[in-house]
């Protein structure tokens, strides 16, 4: 799921990553110049500036449709790895991918081109907004209103996410499922219920999930 | 001086610790987090700060962990802005440095399996985030009924986010 084999074959639409080899991952590809710190910064700025609401179509649609950087596969995988690792799955993303065209200047290239511009505004923004809450009422009712929709949003992000657990492997035996089910909702009542520390939920639920994770796999092989 | 330092290192120390359990759905599940820790222990924002700038982070451009720098701004200005992030990033940054670096493109089991492993505890959080947020906003009707309608609502239509920010303010602005 996380890999798709990455296409041969130097099409026009070929991208960059088509070319790269296993083994040389992150070699110098002949075919077109690497991008200079310049275009790392640029197109790590379109990111960040079309990244309302999450990064993840942006960051598709940048680097592999417009600057064509990365595969759809390769993107993939590093989108797996930076979700795994700690920080913010975009600026993970920036850094390794930056890191192999142009090394740590060019993680440093992209992370400004992220960052800066993006964060100028919102602290623009978030000085006009509480400029305008303190003498306008349906203003500040507004403000409230769309915190309310960020609360739904994280919701339903969540509901989304369990749900498509529940359905992708409909063979599965319904205790497994529930396992996994059991895990999210004991997320839910210590975090919202109990307010337990989250870093302590995480540790736990993680252990869990992972014993989880590995019976099945055993279950699954064994089947 | 010496507490406007002391101000700053407390924020660069809450952040680094908070970036390393950024892991697996990035800021959305901390917030909880972060509220207890910026607006109950410490009181460097109150509740209607910290409101404000989540609304601001989720529905202006930029990605979604310019909640940090936004809170660091809100606490100690630009120094608090450019000290937070910079806290908030350097570890995951080395981190991920040094394993993409370790990594090739072959792939990964043990990654596969973590990923997989991880996804009903990132489900658990995101909705737990979500109660939480709105249980610190107003409790009167309006932005209750907002949460739930859009927490329903946008199970069924998947598009995004930000139409659901913009189509809550100008309910929630006409109906103030």
């Amino acid at each position: 799921m996380l890999i798709e084999p990455i296409s041969s074959g130097f099409t026009v639409g070929v991208t960059r990553a088509d070319c790269i080899t296993s083994g040389a991952y992150g070699a110098n590809v002949n075919d077109s110049p690497k991008p200079s710190l310049l275009d790392l910064a640029l197109g790590w700025m379109t990111i960040g500036l079309t990244s309302v609401g999450g990064a993840g179509g942006p960051l598709r649609h940048v680097i592999v449709k417009q600057r064509r950087w990365l595969s759809e596969g390769e993107l993939a995988e590093l989108f797996g790895i930076a979700q795994a690792l700690p920080g913010a799955t975009a600026a993970n993303i920036a850094v390794m991918m930056s890191d192999r065209f142009a090394g740590p200047l060019g993680s440093l290239a992209a992370l400004a081109g992220l960052i800066i511009p993006s964060l100028l505004i919102a602290i623009a923004l978030a000085g006009i907004a509480t400029q305008l809450a303190a003498v306008n009422v349906r203003f500040a009712a507004g403000e409230i209103a769309v915190t309310a929709a960020v609360a739904g949003i994280f919701i339903s992000n969540g509901i989304r996410l369990i749900a498509q657990l529940w359905k992708e492997t409909p063979d599965l035996r319904v205790a497994w499922r529930c396992a996994r089910l059991a895990i999210s909702a004991l997320g839910v009542v210590l975090v919202a219920a109990f307010h337990v520390f989250i870093p302590f939920v995480m540790v736990i639920l993680i252990t869990l999930s992972m014993i989880v994770e590995t019976r099945l796999h055993s279950v699954e092989r064994a089947a | 001086m010496a507490e406007q330092l002391h101000l700053l290192l407390l924020l660069a120390w809450h952040f680094a610790l908070l970036s390393l359990f950024a892991v697996g759905g990035g800021v959305s599940m901390l917030v909880p987090q972060m509220h207890q820790e910026f607006v109950l222990q410490y009181h460097w924002v109150n509740e209607r700060s910290f409101a404000e700038l989540l609304a601001v982070s989720q529905a202006t451009p930029g990605p979604n962990f310019l909640l940090v720098p936004l809170i660091g701004f809100r606490v100690a200005s630009w120094p608090g802005a450019a000290v937070s992030i910079v806290a908030f990033l350097v570890f995951p940054v080395l981190i991920t440095f040094v394993v993409g670096r370790l990594l090739h493109q072959h792939e990964n089991a043990w990654i596969a399996r973590f990923r997989r492993g991880f996804r009903p505890v990132t489900g658990g959080l995101w909705i737990a985030s979500g109660l939480v947020v709105a249980a610190t906003i107003d409790h009167s009707l309006v932005p209750i009924a907002l949460t739930i309608g859009v927490a329903i609502i946008s199970l069924a239509i998947d598009i995004s986010p930000i139409w659901w920010c913009v189509a809550a303010g100008l309910i929630g602005a006409a109906l103030a």
